[in-house]
């Protein structure tokens, strides 16, 4: 017993200083993980993700609804129905058959670039998402002319599964009223 | 001898020591054989304390234990598994304590680098999360943010590109408050030669923000994409509207969203 509590009072000093150092260093851990597992939970980075993905998705969708050429109909319009979802792609559905014979009756290819795009609104747990886009749509006539057209289109998005698709899209109104 | 380790043994494990000195024991028997653990568990005091009953012989069998919880403790066990090997040894056997110190430095030394490299990892950890270009945009995650910027941002474009033909001096003042840097310099140029058709043809021109979306938004500077419907109308005659996208660049100055770059889209 008396060797014991000569034994630590002969290190203590050391083993405080020990100890210390060993604290001072779990507190360290300890606080730059809880910083880490903040970090890791914020619900607006995951928030910002959300509103990135949802943005690449619609330029590269409504793209790919510009974009058709006449020998490759088929081809361009399985991409059309895989960029949508909802509504808007029934509605492709739909008129498929349609409007593959108008456009190889009428032998255009439109391709289309997007300018800008940005995010309006997000939300993020209905996974909804509205868009506007910008974009110059390029049409070759079958005589080889081709006329350029800028477009600004209002496009709303659905989230199924992990992707983002197209459920709405259309032209943003001139002339209307001011709105968003 | 014999005798003696057995009962401190009994009496050891009577008194319900805590597994973890059992543990040390068990691990010292292994390392420096049967009379080695007979000496730790006994110690030279233990014949007077044994006799005191089961709770000396706690005591004792305790001793060798606090510097081992020192040295890691339960908690950072993990850090520095090779630490427990060490804890029995040195207060047990005199002549070996040198050597047990020099195991309880190494002990304190990994459990303090180990925790010093974790929580390092956890820090750059966290600053590679928040760096990311998702998280530093804070277009609609800083939704007070966005909404002045695209409320400022708009209604200046709407006040810039509107004018009546008596109304030009209003334009160019409002100009000055909304517009900044490269932006400034072009409108200034714009308007000089616009202001004389301005007045000779009365020219109207109406602008409105219809839609205005944010890029970017990172501390003092946004980028946002702007739909403008305009309407222009000669003298008395029938307006005309067009449309107009732009891409902005605003950078927040003297407390108000600035525009310094316009690009037509």
């Amino acid at each position: 017993m008396k060797l014991a509590v000569r034994a630590l009072a002969g290190t203590r000093p050391i083993l405080a200083a020990a100890l210390a150092l060993t604290l001072v260093a779990g507190g360290f851990a300890a606080w730059t993980g809880l910083g880490w597992y903040e970090a890791s939970h914020d619900e607006s980075a995951a928030y910002a993700v959300q509103r990135d993905r949802a943005l690449a998705a619609a330029e590269q969708a409504v793209q790919n609804l510009n974009t058709l050429d006449h020998t490759k109909v088929d081809q361009g319009l399985d991409l059309w129905e895989s960029s949508t979802t909802g509504d808007l792609h029934n509605q492709l559905v739909q008129g498929r058959s349609e409007f593959a014979d108008q456009v190889k009756a009428a032998k255009t290819v439109t391709t289309a670039r997007v300018l800008s795009g940005a995010v309006t609104e997000l939300d993020d747990r209905a996974g909804r998402a509205r868009v506007l886009v910008a974009l110059r749509i390029t049409v070759k006539a079958a005589d080889d002319k081709s006329s350029e057209k800028d477009s600004r289109m209002l496009g709303e998005l659905t989230r199924t599964g992990t992707h983002w698709k197209l459920s709405a899209l259309g032209q943003a109104p001139v002339g209307g009223t001011a709105s968003g | 001898m014999t005798r003696v380790p057995g009962k401190a043994t009994e009496e050891h494990a009577e008194s319900g020591a805590p597994p973890a000195a059992q543990g040390t024991v068990a691990q010292d028997t292994a390392g420096g054989g049967p009379e080695a653990a007979g000496e730790a568990a006994g110690g030279p005091e233990v014949p007077g304390e044994a006799a005191g009953g089961p709770e000396a012989a706690g005591e004792a069998a305790g001793g060798p234990e606090v510097p081992g919880e020192a040295a890691g403790g339960p908690e950072a066990a993990d850090g520095a598994g090779g630490g427990s090997d060490g804890h029995g040894a040195p207060d047990g056997r005199g002549s070996g304590s040198r050597f047990g110190g020099r195991w309880h430095a190494a002990a304190f030394a990994a459990a303090v680098a180990v925790l010093l490299l974790g929580g390092s990892a956890f820090f750059y950890g966290a600053h590679q999360l928040r760096s990311t270009p998702s998280a530093q945009n804070r277009a609609l995650t800083d939704t007070v943010a966005t909404e002045r910027v695209s409320g400022e941002v708009g209604d200046g474009l709407a006040r810039i590109f509107s004018y009546t033909p008596t109304g030009a001096d209003a334009t160019a003042r409002s100009a000055r408050t909304v517009l900044g840097g490269r932006a400034a310099r072009q409108y200034d140029d714009l308007f000089a030669q616009l202001r004389t058709n301005l007045e000779t043809q009365k020219i109207t021109l109406n602008t409105q923000a219809v839609r205005t979306g944010v890029i970017e938004l990172d501390g003092d500077t946004a980028r946002l994409l702007v739909l403008l419907d305009q309407t222009s109308r000669r003298d008395e005659g029938a307006g005309t509207s067009a449309a107009a996208q732009l891409t902005v660049t605003a950078r927040f100055q003297e407390n108000r969203w600035r525009i310094v770059d316009i690009k037509a889209r």
